[in-house]
């Protein structure tokens, strides 16, 4: 009877020493080559100081401009720069500049990252069933793993600061994009591809003018993905020490200072609101070019 | 017939508890509250296992943290026992309670040289050995001892996370030492597995580490952190509680001070002295954990995963010499007995 009441767990004692010699292990992989992992970071580290000093040393007016400028070419909207334009004054006049700008840094960095590493991992995805079979699993574990328990070994490994934080955004918010590219360019028109067959085309050429373009509109909702997905990492990140918006709201949540949450909180939203329409935009501005309506 | 039976059985059960009640030597049912953080944990079930085993009682170990625990104590008389409770947090309400009596301050510093401030690394000291005997003072001069890693120029203290009380102690510290002129930035780590986080690096890579740390903890008996005296003494109440506490806006001038004592109490009720006896009061006036051996064990908890419970066992079978001192011969052989 005590066998089907009585779950058979493993002996107490055993289990400890089982979890500790992993703990053991893996701090003696830290210690050994934590270093050498913290120095090939280190260009990455420079680059992502320079930027935030670069973006917080600028006068207000030009990042504005900017700002406003790739809104306007991505999206050709009125409206959407003329929110930009009050939003981000807002941010400024409620004292949140300097904050916003380091969250706005440390995004662009992550996205362009999560784009050089997740659209070829994408297009490999799409060629090869198998890869797609082994690397699937490991994006769904990506997603639903609770960010903190990969933030103990980032910790160990890498210490605080804006490169460990940048590597737990990036881990979050890679998968869409990875996801969304396989599927655009499995969904290319077969009889398209083909065509482009029938004329000669080699492999790279098919994926360069066939593939890739007509995929192009998931390539982006995936893009835009990743943008929102880095946002909702901010406040994680700002646990090992990431600068910016998820500083405040720390605070905010620790003393119950609501107004602080608040509005960290909108100015969060504001930049996700602003990326998502301009990158939504700028999509269907691709598509319309092409022809394809959708 | 019945009724002389149940005359007859009432009368036995009470002569066997009456009975056992001397066997007792007067301490009766005590209830200490088990609070959840390492050293409490301890703290409370050696408590738990001296008093049974020692003296007898009959020891009941509850949940508690800082507020609710004494908050019980002050308004409904129970828990009986707070072993470790830090009186900064509870100063005003625990000062009326001792006067009018409901609470008694067993032990006014149940564990050594705990407190709050600032901390280095051994590894400093092997890095800079003239860093040795050195007050806060004279090491902010060095900022270059501690580079920090995203702006190399600067030295890197490292504070408190961002909403805890002493963030805001270390900010207006930064402030009043005029560590922004002296090179230093002020890194939020951002949570307490941030702040441990860069003591485990910097000590397992050797490199030097300058910031806030708090007394007994098993990072400082892991790590073999060095406090850091001020080098200058406490600019007193006022100014810490008015200035040094607040946030930033709200306290212009900062005066240079030394980080406001800690002080941890060992509290009890009346009722602990009712049914503990004159001998478990003695106890826990005399039983003082010295700063390193608690420290020690704290280590052991961590490293082991250990509970409250498990540690107790530990300490009472390694530290012999020190807890044979708080407790009577009698007492010490029968806990021996018991283990």
């Amino acid at each position: 009877m005590e066998f089907f009441t009585k779950f058979p767990v493993m002996e107490r004692s055993a289990l400890a020493e089982f979890r500790k010699s992993i703990d053991f292990a893996f701090r003696d992989f830290s210690r050994a080559y934590g270093d050498g992992i913290e120095a090939f970071f280190d260009p990455l580290l420079y680059f992502l100081v320079w930027l935030e000093k670069l973006m917080m040393n600028s006068p207000w007016p030009i990042i504005i401009g900017i700002i406003c400028g790739l809104a306007w070419m991505a999206s050709k909207s009125w409206k959407l720069v003329l929110g930009a334009a009050i939003s981000f004054f807002l941010i400024g006049y409620f004292g949140m500049w300097k904050d916003c700008m380091a969250t706005v840094a440390i995004i662009t960095v992550c996205v362009i990252i999560c784009m050089t590493i997740g659209i070829p991992m994408g297009v490999i995805m799409a060629r090869s069933n198998r890869a797609e079979r082994t690397i699937l699993p490991v994006l769904d574990m990506m997603q639903t793993i609770p960010s903190f328990v990969y933030l103990i070994p980032i910790l160990m490994l890498l210490g605080i600061g804006k490169v460990p934080g940048l590597i737990a955004i990036c881990i979050y918010a890679v998968p869409p994009i990875i996801r969304l590219t396989n599927l655009g360019i499995r969904e290319v028109d077969k009889e398209t591809i083909e065509a482009s067959e029938a004329f000669g085309a080699t492999k790279l050429q098919k994926l360069r003018t066939v593939q890739i373009p007509l995929a192009l509109p998931t390539v982006f909702a995936g893009v835009n993905q990743t943008i929102m997905m880095a946002l909702a990492m901010v406040v994680i990140a700002s646990m090992i020490g990431v600068k910016g918006l998820g500083v405040p709201i720390l605070r905010a949540v620790l003393n119950q200072y609501l107004a602080l949450g608040l509005f960290n909180g909108l100015a969060i939203v504001a930049l996700a609101i602003i990326f998502d329409r301009a990158a939504q935009e700028y999509g269907r501005r691709i598509q319309k070019h092409r022809g394809i309506k959708r | 017939m019945k009724i002389k039976n149940i005359i007859l059985s009432a009368l036995v059960v009470l002569g066997f508890t009456s009975f056992s009640g001397v066997a007792n030597a007067g301490c009766g049912k005590l209830v200490i509250a088990e609070q959840n953080w390492a050293s409490a944990e301890l703290m409370a079930n050696v408590d738990k296992i001296i008093l049974e085993k020692g003296y007898g009682c009959e020891v009941e170990l509850v949940p508690g943290a800082t507020m609710p625990t004494f908050t019980s104590m002050n308004d409904k008389g129970t828990p009986d026992m707070n072993p470790e409770q830090w009186a900064n947090a509870v100063y005003e309400p625990l000062k009326v309670a001792v006067s009018e009596k409901r609470i008694f301050v067993a032990n006014k510093a149940p564990i050594t040289g705990l407190g709050e401030g600032w901390w280095i690394t051994p590894g400093t000291v092997e890095k800079y050995p003239q860093i040795k005997g050195m007050t806060a003072l004279e090491i902010l001069e060095h900022p270059e001892w501690f580079p920090d890693k995203e702006d190399p120029s600067r030295g890197a203290f490292v504070g408190c996370p961002a909403g805890w009380g002493c963030q805001l102690a270390n900010a207006n510290l930064f402030v009043a030492y005029e560590m922004e002129k002296k090179g230093w930035n002020l890194i939020d780590p951002g949570s307490a597995a941030g702040l441990d986080g860069t003591i485990s690096k910097a000590s397992d890579s050797g490199k030097p580490w300058f910031g806030y740390y708090w007394n007994p903890t098993s990072m400082v008996g892991k790590y073999g952190l060095i406090p850091v005296p001020f080098g200058v003494d406490f600019a007193g109440r006022d100014n810490w509680d008015n200035c040094i506490m607040k946030p930033a806006g709200e306290c212009a001038n900062p005066k240079q001070t030394a980080w406001t004592k800690s002080e941890v109490n060992s509290l009890i009720t009346k009722s602990f002295v009712d049914n503990g006896g004159k001998e478990a009061v003695a106890y826990v006036e005399k039983r003082t954990y010295p700063g390193d051996i608690m420290n020690g064990m704290l280590v052991y908890m961590a490293d082991n995963q250990a509970k409250g419970s498990d540690a107790a066992v530990e300490f009472l079978k390694k530290h012999e010499d020190l807890w044979g001192k708080w407790v009577s011969s009698s007492a010490k052989k029968k806990i021996k007995a018991g283990l």
